[in-house]
């Protein structure tokens, strides 16, 4: 090869290697400042906009600009109109920390929602804590992320312990006195949510015939359940997220299991699935709720986005979640200190999934979270009373 | 029993579908295709639109399924893999895992990234035996599959084109001597395994009931192995790998749980290779190096770099950066640091060694939770914890590895894949809760948590990393462990024991993922398994393959290009992957030995 080729490739790979760089440099450069008037109030987004869970990123991000307009409408935060930064992390360590770096340096942002698993928010909470910003990780339900967290990790998440608990209890209620159990083998939410249901099922005298751990990563299921259902229990339960409680319990019916299936999810696939009908859960939210703020809540989604079916719970705690950061603002100040304060201090926010909001904070969790039974009936989740 | 018997029969039918189209094109092509199990997912989701959203009815949109898969692996084939597979399997094995990202991410744009319920066209527990219920669409599916064995089979003994194909597959030189049309042969093919994979894809979700646009990826894995069980090239071996698997996979699950799924189908995998190295029916590779990278080494040469650039890099990334940058930039800087340790490493087994290992994941994750559990359960500081937590990596990756290395060929990637698989799973099921509260490092009680401090931290290790491996090219030992790599026969002729050779090439590797395991751990003071995917794996060989296969310095540059990249994409979200599986065809396209390396 030619002496000036080769010199050109050099110089490629090297200048490509300095614009890298370089240009990671300037986007992080940000512009300080923008402490009042009319500025935005910014709050950063850490969430998957791509990848295996964008489904929910997708979710979230139709509830927040809902609540954005609505609140802005309203006259933002004492006149100054609330912005969004989204930022993608595909849920993916490697990619929430970087984002959490991002909204640290950003001096606008004065608070950061997210990430959705507790695999990506957990390691991204020391940044978030150095940098002084609170990291609100409203559907963080492992409950570690607030237990080992610092005085920046909020969550109006109800904790999976808090959430199987009630789950054992209500079943017992029931009159049922043994279980079947599948649960998802997932460090960071299937597994202390079982571990807690177990602990009270024990407690309760609630008899769990056999317990099946499952990946969701799987499609089949037909072998665990063939195996969790084999002690005859009268009712089978299932730890677990929508889609995988979709093709759980279609294959559960197709073993010829006739038990009531508590669990699932109000999401558009398990909400879809026709053997799903009859589940019973503890819901946060209830879309066919009579109460007011809910039916307006549903009523502005559906308005917006003609497109939807449904709004379930992933929309109403992101809906909730910016609601909840506004009043903090509006109560501590719109800086992170202040937001910080604010958090402290606010006492019953309107919140549409749980009537009002106030937190405890020595948890950092909601105080008293509410759960309600419901049964999936023609497609929808309808508040479940035992006739 | 006899229910667990079916419902392994009912997956194994699935997975032999899906195996099909992976050995077709892997035997007229020798390119292992990740696109196909993007192939998976959009049949699924082409067909939930076609029936669901615009009410055809189900025999005209699987026809209409089928034909559009087709025409997109006719394109696929036309624009990126062919070309590149020509010269360089090892690239388009990389530009397909490209397309299938770019396939995944247009089609979740299309459709939404929502999990879907896909329509019930036929009954689905309508019948039983025993206690096991199962349906009219089950035995369809069974019948189509059998339809379609049956006929492709024909296709390749009595048609014209067939034998072509299996002339193509049997020896490509020779078959382009006869006068057969191999580019056209190798287009047919590809066009009839998307296909294939499309209606693959239509049948998992009629399986399963629910399908989103990035379903294919699991089934799509689990095929793959049910194709190499089989004999890669094999379709007879296909179709029984994959009923095998199935079976097998659903009595394991029976007896020790879904939970150890992976550890099962892989298990499986690794004790079929020892035992039988091409696989149940297929051939046991006549050329012993590794195709992937033997053929690869003599197609390029590392360009000449100045000696000024050395310290010019010292300077630029141990100084300059540091001193200049926010810590957004040493943020991400660190990220790139410790993929750039791991898949400096890397280079010895890639390169030198001439094996693509493909399941870095396991000792990434080994050194993770050695460095997570010494740090925190005993005395040991974070300064020792870290090259203790390779040398742990090193250890327990290479007595776990060591059945796989009398394998050859492609199979050695594909069973060291699961040897990193399966080590992520025992983790999984040996510290099932994840670690919390890993201490960041500290210097004599003062905490050194700061992005500069992770950044400076990391990169001393880089810079150690890099200097270790060139003493290890120069070496003696070094100049060995690439005889082994260039012609292994050769190496074996010269008295060199090829065996112990890789093996110690791939501990020196797991010592290097090791060790960006744990900084990665302390850095992010939480670890569980979830975070050490395939993924992981894929994205640390194609670090190397992009910086030049066996150049650690390469990896260094191909770090900045990948996981830069995707934060440079920001500023277009919802297009960030399709972009960024742009730029990965485009480099690939046009450096396909490498970013570092010339063509000659």
């Amino acid at each position: 090869m030619t002496f000036p080729t080769t010199i050109g490739r050099r110089v490629a790979a090297l200048v490509l290697t300095a614009a890298t760089l370089a240009t990671a440099a300037c986007s992080s450069s940000a512009s300080a400042g923008g402490g009042s008037g009319t500025a935005p109030v910014y709050f950063g987004v850490s969430s998957a906009t791509t990848g295996q869970y964008a489904q929910y990123g997708q979710q979230f991000k139709q509830a927040f600009d809902l609540a954005v307009e609505q609140v802005n409408a309203e006259g933002g935060i004492n006149g100054r109109p609330v912005a969004l930064k989204y930022e993608d992390s595909q849920s993916d360590p490697k990619q929430s920390v970087t984002v959490a770096q991002k909204f640290v340096s950003d001096k606008d942002v004065i608070l950061a929602f997210g990430d959705y698993s507790s695999a990506a928010s957990i390691p991204a909470s020391p940044i978030y804590t150095s940098g002084k910003l609170v990291q609100y990780g409203f559907n963080n339900s492992n409950p570690a992320f607030t237990e080992k967290g610092s005085e920046y990790q909020w969550s109006t998440a109800i904790t999976t312990t808090a959430n199987y608990r009630w789950t054992a209890d209500y079943i017992k209620s029931q009159g049922v006195t043994s279980v079947g159990v599948s649960y998802l083998n997932t460090a960071d939410w299937g597994i202390p949510a079982f571990q807690a249901f177990k602990a009270e099922a024990e407690k309760v005298g609630l008899t769990i015939t056999d317990a099946e751990g499952v990946l969701d990563t799987s499609d089949d299921y037909r072998p665990s359940l063939t195996k969790a259902v084999a002690g005859k229990p009268e009712a089978f339960v299932h730890i677990g997220y929508g889609p995988d409680a979709a093709k759980l319990v279609t294959q559960l019916r197709a073993i010829g299991y006739q038990g009531t299936f508590y669990g699932g999810q109000d999401e558009k696939s398990f909400d879809g699935t026709p053997d799903a009908a009859g589940s019973i859960i503890a819901a946060q939210f209830v879309e066919t709720s009579t109460d007011p703020a809910v039916k307006a809540f549903v009523d502005a989604f559906k308005q917006k986005y003609p497109a939807e079916q449904h709004v379930t719970l992933f929309e109403a705690t992101a809906y909730d979640a910016l609601h909840v950061a506004v009043a903090a603002a509006k109560q501590g100040g719109t800086t992170r200190e202040g937001i910080l304060k604010g958090f402290r201090e606010v006492k019953d926010v309107p919140s549409v999934v749980y009537g009002a909001v106030s937190f405890d904070p020595a948890t950092r969790r909601v105080q008293d979270p509410k759960l309600t039974p419901t049964i999936l009936k023609d497609g929808k989740w309808v508040e479940y009373k035992k006739a | 029993m006899v229910d667990t018997l079916i419902a392994g029969l009912l997956r194994g039918n699935v997975y032999a579908l899906g195996a099909v189209g992976i050995s077709l094109v892997f035997g007229v092509m020798n390119v292992i295709n990740f696109a196909q199990f993007s192939f998976f997912g959009l049949g699924a989701m082409l067909a939930w639109f076609f029936v669901a959203q615009l009410g055809l009815s189900f025999g005209i949109a699987l026809p209409l399924v089928i034909v559009i898969c087709a025409g997109l692996g006719l394109l696929i084939n036309l624009i990126v893999v062919r070309p590149l597979a020509q010269f360089l399997p090892l690239a388009a094995m990389l530009s397909t895992y490209a397309v299938s990202q770019i396939l995944d991410n247009a089609s979740q744009i299309a459709f939404t990234a929502q999990f879907r319920v896909f329509p019930q066209v036929l009954p689905t527990s309508n019948l039983h035996l025993g206690t096991m219920r199962f349906g009219t669409s089950d035995l369809v599916m069974l019948a189509v599959t059998a339809v379609v064995m049956v006929a492709i089979s024909a296709f390749l003994k009595y048609g014209k084109v067939g034998q072509a194909i299996r002339a193509t597959a049997q020896d490509q030189e020779a078959a382009l001597q006869m006068g057969i049309p191999v580019g056209l042969v190798q287009h047919v093919a590809f066009v009839i395994a998307s296909a294939l994979g499309g209606l693959a894809g239509v049948f998992i979700a009629l399986y399963v009931g629910v399908a989103n646009p990035t379903s294919g990826l699991n089934t799509g894995m689990t095929a793959f192995v049910a194709a190499t069980l089989g004999g890669l090239g094999s379709l007879l071996g296909a179709v029984v790998g994959g009923f095998a698997l199935g079976i097998l996979e659903a009595f394991g699950i029976h007896f020790f749980g879904d939970s150890a799924r992976e550890i099962i189908t892989f298990a499986i995998l690794i004790v079929v290779l020892i035992v039988r190295p091409g696989g149940l029916l297929g051939k046991v590779p006549l050329i012993s190096t590794e195709p992937l990278t033997g053929t690869f080494l003599g197609k390029g040469r590392p360009l000449q770099l100045p000696r000024w650039v050395w310290p010019a890099a010292l300077v630029v990334g141990g100084l300059v950066i540091p001193l200049v940058a926010g810590d957004y930039v040493l943020t991400t800087g660190t990220q790139v640091l410790i993929y750039a340790i791991i898949a400096a490493g890397f280079t010895v087994t890639a390169g030198q060694a001439g094996v693509m290992a493909l399941g870095q994941a396991g000792p990434i994750a080994i050194g993770a939770y050695a460095s997570a559990l010494l740090t925190l359960h005993t005395p040991v500081s974070f300064w020792v914890a870290v090259p203790l937590a390779g040398l742990v990596a090193a250890i327990i990756s290479s007595i776990l590895a060591s059945p796989v290395w009398g394998v050859k060929g492609h199979y050695i990637s594909i069973a060291t894949l699961g040897v990193g698989t399966v080590i992520v799973a025992v983790i999984r099921l040996a510290v099932p809760q994840g670690i919390y509260g890993i201490p960041m490092p500290s210097w004599g009680g003062t905490p050194l948590a700061t992005p500069r401090a992770y950044y400076l931290i990391d990169f001393a290790v880089l810079v150690l990393t890099l200097l270790v491996m060139w003493r290890i090219r120069r070496s003696h030992l070094g100049k060995v462990i690439s005889s082994v790599g260039a012609d292994d026969v050769a190496a074996l002729a010269s008295g060199v024991r090829v065996r112990d050779y890789k093996a110690l090439a791939f501990a020196v590797s797991a010592f290097f993922a090791g060790v960006g395991g744990s900084l990665l751990a302390h850095q992010y003071t939480y670890i569980d398994p979830t975070i050490f995917t395939m993924l992981m794996s894929l994205l640390v060989v194609t670090i190397v393959i992009m910086g030049g296969v066996s150049l650690p310095y390469g990896a260094v540059v191909g770090a900045i290009v990948l996981i830069g990249a995707m934060e440079l994409l920001r500023f277009t979200p919802e297009l960030r992957i399709i972009v960024y599986g742009l730029v990965l065809i485009l480099v690939v396209r046009f450096r396909p030995g490498g970013i570092l390396v010339r063509n000659s």
